[in-house]
């Protein structure tokens, strides 16, 4: 168990120590260039509601991941959650918040609703329900929205980061006997697993942790779309700046990201050092420790009535959130004229969809460009596995956990940057080796897990049966991970479909991908358009997740010809 | 340590001078001639070396394990060869079937290149001799244990090896399985003129008592 632990502080360092590089690098260049920095008076405060949002919103995914997980009944996440979970991480970040836009927005689905059923009342309401209300339910000034996104968002992939471990069979073995001999000392379930389970799994998401906080942190399309808009987030800040014609304002752009990145850092070090703090004073065994009385107070052990409602509540709010913006998207993509406060639309059309699919360029430019950069990642992962050692495999997953604690910025100017000194920006295969970059780190550690649970002996069996390496990897080592191979390729193509930053920063603007359309549409006033395009940005890889599942599924053996063993 | 060779020429050849891991010295000057037919037993505490030797002679060490000496089989030396070419056949604890194929592919695998015809004969012909021809296509992991024990030693034995490497082959088997197991690998092993090199914890396993190594504890 030490080696595992160290195995995996190793990777988040290796990782940790590439991204401190490259922001270092990127930090002091950028603030040479931009010595105006305290002329700008918002940048403090915009740099403030990023950290203030990222880190409420890492700190509320957190919490939500460990709620729903102590509210699981020991065994049930391995079997329904992973099948679910890949359905949301599907969604990606700037559909939803679209999605969450339409709904909750002023003029938006859920007011319209909730003003039908207030009409009785006017009389005894101070404000019209005639008209949108004044105040701010998206893009307020406290950054609200943005972390409710960020939190619906990030919950299910901490929560599959989380059964990743669970699926591990060591673990699950070791943490199911550790459950079992907690509650024979007369802790409940739910104390045993926070007593138990949770001081041992909340270091093996150190990782996914940071990469939550920096996203958080240095989100732009989420950001853009729902988030603060006087001053926006320091990252959509350096966005707008970033995109300037002017280099000096690049360099700004340059600068706040690096700030930004800068600032996360420090945050996540003050956070890990306190977390430290607390177990050299012995926080975790006065936490695991204690008599089981003790475990008994909220929110450990909760009243009888909470035990009843609470875990199907848990079970069910997150799929329920995203059932409702999907259905919000659906609704809002063939509505067609909708005044105000009509709780249906006057009329159905499938125009914006006619328009979406009639849009060849940003459809087609995206289909090819996710097919062939996780088919590359795919590939290149499955290399560079083969290929090296298992004893360099933590090293290479350090390296690809790099790109994944940068800010999305900074790695797309690192594209960029690239792109120039290669001569390839603007070009085709600029935009596939940008797309195929950014998509490798999570093919790679997607694949990690399954490619480790090989038993190796295999290897040395059909080695000793005569048969070559290759026809090892052929016939036994990719069939056996053809489910987890098919799961790979389907992540890496949902990354690039949802990327949209590599595409406006190495394809200078001269392709289009529906995330580019989308956004593009979001600050606009074509609802019905809006909603198809955020829509195929969930469809397209819920497409590629269904095409992975019955790619991977398992095979079906012919019954034996005779019933009874003959031993 | 004791080993008795025969006059008979050797299958298996071993001179061992030296197997150390990373804690010490594992084994030296270790010697093994096994003629056709012939099973040599090894036994010892854990951590003595055993499943090491076996590693050893068919080439998988790992990295921090060094070997030094030489094996041959059927009069060629095969240290320096991979295990592919070595024609040393693997039965360990655990039957490590396929998952993902039938038990008719899981020993088509095995077979040596030819035309097709002969190589489905071939697997036909071994599934007959185990007794494993109505579970043919059927999904590995729905056979029983001592189905499975008999599917590996089939699948070993297509890929037609001089020499048979068994690494507590029984241990997970129970009594009377066991006893009907022994017998078809020993009887394997004498029809077919191989050398067989066991390790085991049970005395019960050994076929020939004139044939058996002891290792001790490894040295510091």
């Amino acid at each position: 168990m030490t080696s595992l632990h160290h195995a995996t502080a190793r990777k988040t360092r290796t990782g940790l120590y590439g991204s401190a590089v490259v922001l270092l690098s990127a930090s002091i260049s950028a603030c040479l260039a931009w010595p105006g920095l305290p002329e700008h008076a918002p940048w403090l405060r915009a740099l403030g509601l990023s950290l203030a949002s990222g880190a409420v919103a890492t700190g509320l995914a957190l919490a939500a991941c460990a709620a729903l997980l102590s509210a699981m009944p020991m065994g049930m996440p391995v079997r329904a959650w992973p099948r679910l979970l890949p359905a949301f991480l599907a969604l990606p970040h700037m559909a939803f918040a679209l999605g969450v836009l339409l709904l909750l927005s002023p003029s938006g689905v859920l007011v319209r609703w909730v003003f039908a059923l207030l009409a009785p009342l006017q009389a005894l309401l101070p404000w019209p329900l005639d008209a949108p209300p004044a105040w701010q339910s998206t893009q307020d000034p406290w950054g609200l929205g943005l972390v409710l996104v960020l939190v619906c968002k990030e919950t299910p992939f901490l929560l599959w980061c989380a059964l990743a471990q669970w699926q591990r069979p060591d673990l699950a073995l070791r943490w199911h006997r550790e459950m079992a001999l907690a509650r024979t000392w007369g802790y409940s379930e739910r104390s045993a697993w926070w007593r138990v389970v949770w001081p041992q799994l909340l270091p093996r998401l150190a990782g996914p942790l940071l990469a939550v906080g920096m996203y958080s942190v240095s989100v732009v399309d989420v950001a853009w779309i729902i988030g603060p808009g006087a001053p926006p987030t320091l990252a959509v800040l350096a966005w707008q700046w970033l995109q300037d014609a002017d280099p000096a304002r690049r360099a700004q752009g340059l600068a706040a990201m690096a700030i930004l990145a800068a600032c996360t850092a420090v945050l996540a070090v003050v956070v890990y050092a306190a977390y430290q703090g607390w177990l050299r004073l012995g926080g975790r065994r006065r936490w695991s420790g204690g008599p089981p009385a003790m475990a008994s107070f909220a929110p450990m052990a909760p009243n009888a009535l909470a035990l009843r409602w609470r875990p199907r509540v848990a079970y069910r709010a997150l799929p329920v959130m995203y059932l409702v913006v999907a259905a919000a998207l659906t609704f809002s993509s063939v509505a067609g004229t909708w005044p105000f406060p009509a709780v249906w639309p006057q009329q159905w059309t499938l125009q914006a969809w006619q328009s979406a699919a009639g849009s060849s360029s940003a459809l087609g430019t995206t289909l090819w460009l996710a097919s062939t950069s996780a088919l590359s990642a795919l590939v290149l992962a499955v290399l560079l596995l083969e290929a090296l050692p298992r004893r360099f495999h933590a090293a290479l997953m350090g390296l690809a956990l790099g790109p994944l604690l940068l800010p999305a910025l900074v790695w797309a100017w690192l594209l960029q940057s690239g792109a120039l000194a290669l001569g390839v920006d603007g070009s085709v295969s600029g935009l596939w080796l940008a797309h195929t970059l950014t998509v490798w780190p999570y093919v790679l550690l997607s694949l990690q897990a399954p490619y480790a649970a090989v038993d190796g002996r295999l290897a040395a069996v059909a080695a000793s049966l005569g048969r070559s390496r290759w026809a090892y990897l052929w016939q036994v080592q990719l069939p056996l991970l053809r489910g987890a191979l098919a799961g790979a390729g389907a992540i890496g193509f949902a990354v690039s479909v949802a990327q949209f930053l590599p595409t406006l920063f190495v394809g200078g603007g001269r392709f289009s991908t529906v995330s580019t359309e989308a956004l593009a549409l979001s600050s606009g006033g074509q609802r019905s358009l809006l909603a198809a395009y955020a829509l195929l940005q969930w469809v397209l890889p819920a497409c590629a997740f269904a095409l992975a599942w019955w790619l991977g599924r398992a095979r079906r053996f012919a019954q034996p010809s005779v019933s009874t063993s003959l031993h | 340590m004791t080993d008795t060779a025969t006059a008979a020429p050797p299958v298996l050849q071993l001179q061992l001078r030296l197997l150390r891991a990373p804690s010490g010295v594992l084994l030296q000057d270790f010697a093994l001639a096994l003629p056709a037919g012939a099973i040599h037993t090894v036994m010892g505490p854990s951590g003595s070396g055993k499943s090491s030797l076996l590693a050893a002679l068919c080439g998988t060490l790992e990295p921090g394990i060094r070997f030094e000496g030489q094996v041959g089989v059927d009069g060629m030396r095969v240290d320096a060869w991979p295990i592919q070419r070595r024609r040393i056949g693997l039965l360990l604890q655990d039957d490590l079937l396929f998952a993902h194929m039938t038990v008719r592919e899981n020993l088509l695998f095995a077979v040596p290149a030819g035309p097709q015809a002969q190589r489905t004969q071939a697997v036909q012909l071994a599934l007959d001799e185990v007794e494993l021809l109505p579970w043919a296509d059927a999904d590995p992991a729905t056979l029983s244990g001592g189905q499975r024990a008999r599917a590996a030693l089939a699948r070993a034995l297509l890929a037609q090896p001089r020499v048979l490497l068994l690494d507590e082959p029984f241990s997970k088997l129970d009594a009377p399985l066991r006893q009907r197991m022994r017998d078809l690998v020993w009887g394997a092993v004498r029809r077919r003129g191989l050398a067989a090199v066991l390790v085991t914890h049970d005395v019960a396993d050994m076929a020939d008592a004139q044939r058996l190594s002891m290792l001790g504890a490894p040295q510091a």
